[in-house]
């Protein structure tokens, strides 16, 4: 394992789910819980034959950013495209339940506890959802997380991370899109349907999902944060990602509230507007709304780098 | 087991067998209206009784188009519908925000859907906030006290499920003998991605409910509370699940319900056994450094 001050400038799309969770904390305060040691492995995927991981593929903890208590998910896309199955689900629904149950002990014990001195959750995707190997258990957690992730409304802050090689899909979709504020690197992928599938259902000449530039352009990191989707868009590595976290601690959950993408009838109201634009519409790419949001030169934004984007982009207000 | 007529593609039908005759009143939840017959079509929402109780009812209806959005169809949930579901949500939750708990109305999930919308336009006005919001707006209603019961009718399958049925409290579906289909993918499918060939994987479902498809593996998984056997059976036995879910959450058992309730379920059943071992493990593991992440003081 590599030492935490070379994990900063590691890449973040190739960083292993641990490298993730350990350097996105701060330095030595990670404990993993259901860790590799423990060797929690599926019993699924042995009864068909098949490796499994002793961590499940996906790794869960505790760690700190200055005062705060960041509880971490992070998966591996390595293992199994990072998919999602009862013992990883388990993991994930149990370490916000236990940030939730943290936050509540926490305000019980202390009259004069302050708004950084609470945990948040950090999840960094890796995944396209549900395991098939063990399908049904697999969705019955994705239901259990958005539950949580309810349940943490006005107490625990939830934020995702997206920038890993698989990117967020399938009911990972969902839940990225549940939580309160979403972090992405241009190489982030955020969606429901996967590219292949889309061009499964609408034929090749409407979606080819081998066109790499097009898949990126519909859920990549610039999209998304032209979109509003991702709050956030930061440099490809480790480090960034760990400054924007770090820089959302303290804030009070109003805030946090505000930055959602749903989670209101306000919220879907506004939502609203964005889909009649979309029926109006009907991009055959996704450029054209980026020309919409008032971007003159819409091809121009693909190849800027990041700092210029992020200086020159509009933003699409509804 | 003898074949019934199937109610794939019925959802209006399923609503007329469900509510109280001549009840239903389609496109009003308390104060809001959903006027335009062209906003959202695959869902039908609206208010009606079961045995006398006022209800939201939330549908997807297998005949409707959206002309709009071309990928709905046949009971998918598209952009529209999931923000239609949704505000059908709020709008039950606010008609009831002052009443107390046990006036709370009831939602009811008639369950017959196929997938999300899958397209271009979809991926690029996020599909995925779509769903989520539905979802969310159920969690917080059901944690806010109103009853949600879903009934299977059809199909609940994979992310429409997610999206349609697995945020209520409980989950009722007709059983096997109407061709009722609850899964992911169907095992043809799921043989062909984890290359496995179709009959190691039917031996291996009757033993394991993980990965098999049908109401009967969910049931052992806790994924479904109880099975009906009739299409006449739907009312009863949703009346009375009402009635149990409002005593569970004005005694406070909360966590007997929904999502979580359910994960009980599966353990009590056998169907999902390594879920509460591994975050009995993670308790303990946390409570041996709670103390580390607490403020020192």
């Amino acid at each position: 394992m590599t030492n935490w001050t070379d994990l900063q400038s590691c890449r973040f799309i190739e960083a292993s789910a641990r490298e993730r969770a350990i350097g996105l904390v701060d330095e030595g305060s990670f404990t993993e819980l259901a860790g590799p040691f423990d060797r929690v492995t599926s019993p699924h995927l042995k009864l068909l034959g098949d490796a499994v991981a002793f961590d499940d593929g996906i790794v869960t903890g505790v760690g700190q950013i200055g005062r705060t208590p960041v509880f971490v998910i992070s998966q591996e896309g390595r293992f199994i495209g990072g998919s999602v199955g009862e013992i990883g689900g388990a993991k994930m629904v149990n370490t916000i339940k236990l940030a939730i149950d943290f936050h509540d002990e926490l305000v019980a014990k202390f009259a004069d506890l302050d708004e950084e001195e609470k945990p948040m959750v950090v999840i960094s995707f890796e995944t396209g959802g549900v395991r098939l190997h063990e399908a049904n258990a697999g969705l019955l957690a994705h239901a259990e997380v958005m539950d949580q992730l309810q349940k943490a409304r006005g107490k625990v802050p939830v934020i995702a991370l997206i920038g890993s090689k698989v990117g967020a899909f399938g009911g990972m979709g969902f839940v990225a899109a549940a939580t309160d504020v979403i972090i992405m690197s241009e190489f982030g992928r955020l969606g429901l349907t996967g590219p292949e599938v889309i061009e499964q259902e609408m034929g090749k000449e409407e979606f080819d999902a081998s066109d790499r530039a097009l898949v990126f352009r519909t859920t990549g990191g610039r999209h998304k944060y032209i979109m509003g989707d991702a709050n956030f868009l930061v440099e490809n590595s480790i480090a960034a990602f760990r400054e924007q976290v770090s820089a959302l601690t303290g804030l009070s959950i109003e805030a946090f509230e505000e930055m959602r993408r749903i989670g209101s009838s306000a919220k879907v109201k506004a939502q609203l507007r964005a889909v009649a634009l979309a029926a109006q519409m009907q991009p055959g790419d996704a450029t054209e709304v980026w020309s919409h949001a008032g971007n003159t030169d819409a091809w121009g934004l693909i190849d800027l780098p990041l700092s210029d984007f992020l200086a020159r982009v509009e933003r699409l207000s509804v | 087991m003898e074949m019934q007529e199937s109610m794939m593609g019925r959802g209006r039908d399923a609503i007329e067998m469900i509510v109280d005759a001549g009840s239903f009143a389609e496109g009003t939840v308390g104060t809001e209206a959903f006027a335009d017959p062209e906003f959202g079509p695959g869902a039908v929402v609206g208010t009606a009784t079961v045995q006398g109780t006022l209800c939201t009812i939330i549908a997807s209806d297998g005949g409707a188009m959206n002309e709009k959005f071309p990928v709905v169809y046949a009971g998918i949930i598209g952009l529209e519908e999931g923000y239609k579901m949704a505000e059908a949500v709020y709008a039950s939750i606010a008609a009831d925000a002052e009443k107390p708990l046990a006036e709370k109305r009831p939602l009811v999930l008639i369950v017959d859907t196929p997938g999300n919308g899958p397209g271009k336009v979809e991926e690029i006005f996020g599909m995925n906030k779509s769903t989520a919001a539905y979802q969310l707006a159920l969690a917080e209603a059901r944690l806010k006290g109103h009853p949600i019961i879903a009934m299977v009718i059809g199909r609940a399958i994979s992310g429409a499920f997610l999206c349609h049925g697995l945020q209520a409290d409980a989950i009722l579906s007709l059983d096997a003998q109407f061709g009722t289909m609850i899964h992911v993918m169907p095992l043809t499918s799921v043989s062909r991605i984890i290359r496995k060939d179709l009959e190691t994987l039917e031996d291996l479902s009757k033993a394991s409910a993980v990965f098999a498809a049908g109401p009967r593996f969910f049931h052992s998984l806790g994924g479904v509370e109880a099975l009906v056997e009739t299409v006449e059976g739907m009312r009863p036995a949703i009346a009375a699940r009402i009635a149990e879910v409002r005593t569970a959450k004005a005694e406070g058992r909360q966590d007997d319900l929904g999502p979580w309730g359910r994960g009980k379920l599966g353990e009590a059943r056998g169907g999902r056994t390594e879920r509460p071992r591994v975050i009995a493990l993670m308790n303990r593991e946390f409570a041996e450094v709670a103390g580390r992440y607490a403020p020192a003081r």
